[in-house]
């Protein structure tokens, strides 16, 4: 047993931060019901109430911050992780080290005058709890990260070697990983460059979420703000005419642009992936350092997604679904070359994923099946276009206009979409306005659902849609509108019944036990 | 499309959908009578009470008659070896495939009106997707979901 061990002083003030940071809204709307239209009464109390409730809330904070500090202890015991925390109700929480998926580490900008990281370890989180069974430690010195990581590394290894790996795996399978070898060489395998971090800030889509970061920083702060002093200066500023106006929004909107760039660059600065044959790891970031640990063998399936205004330029982008259960880090899909020179993307696959096929030959759409990929939208455009005609006469008609665009994207939708089956491997892509290429294998299909409308069933179509499994959330891969032979073959493909004679061959080697 | 699965659902399963059909004409006919009444004080034209009338009447016979029993002659499931296949939908024939080793765990649950009829309901978890069988007698759940379960732990992931 080792002995208990507390996080650093700094996890108090990070704790009331991140309070602070989500409770800003409630507050917003507090101060806001309370402050703005209101005669003074001359009443202490009642004049400063939004003052009183915020400061009593950050006492509040300070203090649930600082005893959570004080009552975290987190060692290691009988090959388990184990923390303990909570006042009134007190909290423990094992973890077994073989149930460790990765290891996480943040460096904010709190952490980096200390030297310190934040922590966070992941397990195979179970999906009916959203919480997890993860644990965060807030605050370490680097040292003790190291220390930490290095116990639970040394521990799965010693389970590794101790326990016989199925035989196949230093075979074919998983090549990268021999059982007995101590330790693998961590190999940097991408590393964005500069120009690339500018292009992808470039096309980010995070200006509209610096826009209403400005309206809901100008807004929090419309009664501190001298109205009739600005109110006075505005009429000046209309005269200067239409022209200034435009222009300012203009600045303001480049501005909102640059600073979105900025913030995206700062984020993605030093991208760089590299892998020690078990694990990823994705470490970016300037101001706030991170890395994500990525188990290879949790990964179930990778995207290729063609963004045409980037694709234009020779760049498209990858993420790969993992099962990990992170619900906070982005959601279900992880980026893992966020963007990455065309010609480049297949050899980096291929180093990262040997089994996966890259160049298998699309099976197209049939051609009678073009229609479906525009018909259903006339749902919606069809109403769309008759209220604008009718309401905003003779203007309204302009919206006609939508009607071939609608019908060339269903066009390029349908031109674009392909499918193949290539041993156990399931390639599917289809376009939404970027074309999305996935590769899972059929140990990853979690379910298979093949579906038929009424209309499909008269030209002989039907839609296979593949679910597997991508962070807490199902992700899915339609093939929509192919030959119904097609369809049912591909469900073939998934039926366990069909393949028992396959399986007698194989028996001999079982396969690895993957999630 | 594949060969159907062989088994149906309770056909007590029809009542209760019928029954389920019943509430939601409820929710259809509170503001019907709410655009009668304020018809008839404010002295409306009568076609407010037509049109309400015919909606009724309409969300009746779909809820209550078409659209259940549409549902149920298309529900079909087999439990077999090594998979689940479902077959539903009501205006979409779906047809979904889960093969045992992908199964986690299977649930039986039962609301008020399917206890009075015996019934009970299977999900069917995988790591991703939930699947649910709707209406079964409840002797029968409770030996399918004991049989997916036993199934799900013998079955043996070939890749």
């Amino acid at each position: 047993m080792s002995e208990k061990n507390r996080l650093h002083w700094i996890t108090a003030v990070i704790e009331l931060l991140k309070t602070l940071k989500e409770a800003i809204i409630p507050l917003v709307v507090v101060v806001v019901a309370n402050g703005i239209g209101r005669e003074r009464t001359g009443n202490f109390w009642m004049d400063n109430l939004t003052l009183l409730i915020f400061g009593a809330f950050v006492i509040f904070t300070s203090v649930a911050g600082f005893i959570k500090w004080k009552r975290f202890v987190y060692w290691f015991e009988d090959g388990e992780f184990r923390i303990e925390y909570g006042l009134f109700v007190k909290k423990k929480r094992y973890i077994p080290f073989e149930r460790i998926q990765s290891v996480d580490y943040t460096e904010g900008i709190l952490h980096r005058p200390f030297g310190l990281v934040k922590v966070k370890i992941e397990t195979a989180g179970n999906s009916s709890t959203l919480e997890g069974a993860d644990a965060d430690l807030t605050a370490v010195t680097r040292e003790e990260a190291e220390r930490v990581s290095e116990v639970i590394s040394e521990a799965k290894r010693r389970r590794r070697a101790g326990v016989q790996e199925p035989p196949e795996i230093d075979g074919k399978a998983g090549g990268i990983l021999s059982a007995g070898e101590p330790e693998e060489e961590t190999k940097t395998l991408f590393r964005m460059g500069r120009k690339e971090i500018f292009l992808l800030a470039t096309f980010s889509g995070r200006i509209g979420l610096i826009f209403s970061g400005i309206a809901i920083f100008l807004s929090q702060f419309s009664d501190i703000l001298p109205y009739e002093a600005i109110y006075g200066e505005l009429v000046a500023f209309i005269r200067f005419g239409v022209f200034m106006v435009v222009a300012a929004v203009l600045a303001l909107m480049l501005a909102g642009w640059v600073l979105s760039v900025a913030w995206t660059y700062l984020g993605f600065y030093g991208f760089t992936v590299s892998f020690d044959g078990d694990d990823l790891f994705i470490s970016r970031g300037l101001l706030e350092k991170k890395r994500v640990t990525v188990p290879l063998k949790r990964i179930q399936a990778v995207r290729v997604s063609e963004n045409p205004f980037q694709k234009l330029l020779g760049y498209v982008s990858v993420k790969v679904h993992s099962a990990g259960g992170s619900v906070q880090e982005g959601g279900s899909a992880i980026g893992l070359f966020p963007l990455v020179s065309k010609r480049e993307v297949n050899r980096l696959l291929a180093e990262l994923f040997p089994e996966i096929e890259t160049s298998a030959e699309l099976n197209r759409i049939p051609e009678r099946s073009r229609p479906f990929y525009y018909r259903l939208d006339f749902f919606w455009v069809i109403p769309l276009v008759a209220a604008a005609g009718y309401f905003l006469f003779p203007y309204g008609l302009l919206s006609l206009l939508i009607v071939p665009v609608i019908i060339l994207l269903g066009l390029w939708q349908h031109r674009s979409a392909g499918w193949a089956i290539t041993g156990r491997q399931l390639t599917v892509r289809w376009r939404e306005f970027t074309l999305h290429t996935v590769y899972v294998f059929r140990k990853r299909v979690q379910s298979m659902q093949e579906r038929q409308t009424i209309f499909q069933r008269r030209r002989n179509v039907a839609t296979v849609t593949a679910s597997f499994k991508s962070g807490i959330m199902p992700s899915k891969a339609p093939i929509r509108h192919i030959d119904v032979a097609d369809a049912d073959g591909l469900m073939d493909w998934y039926d366990p019944r069909y393949r028992a004679d396959k399986h007698a061959a194989v028996e001999g080697t079982p396969a690895p036990q993957g999630e | 499309m594949r060969k159907e699965p062989a088994n149906r659902i309770s056909e007590k399963g029809l009542t209760v959908w019928r029954i389920h059909g019943i509430f939601y004409t409820l929710i259809v006919l509170v503001p019907a009578i709410a655009a009668s009444v304020l018809a008839y004080i404010f002295e409306g034209p009568v076609w407010i009470y037509i049109v309400s009338g015919a909606a009724v009447v309409l969300a009746a016979y779909l809820l209550i008659f078409l659209f259940p029993k549409i549902r149920w002659e298309r529900w079909r499931y087999e439990v077999r070896e090594t998979e689940i296949e479902l077959q539903h939908g009501l205006f979409i024939v779906k047809r979904t495939l889960v093969p045992m080793v992908r199964v986690q765990h299977v649930d039986t649950s039962q609301g008020p009106i399917l206890r009075k009829y015996g019934l009970s309901g299977i999900t069917v978890s995988t790591a991703a997707t939930n699947h649910e069988i709707p209406a079964l007698q409840m002797d029968e759940a409770d030996e399918l979901r004991s049989r997916i379960s036993v199934l799900a732990r013998v079955a043996e992931d070939d890749v």
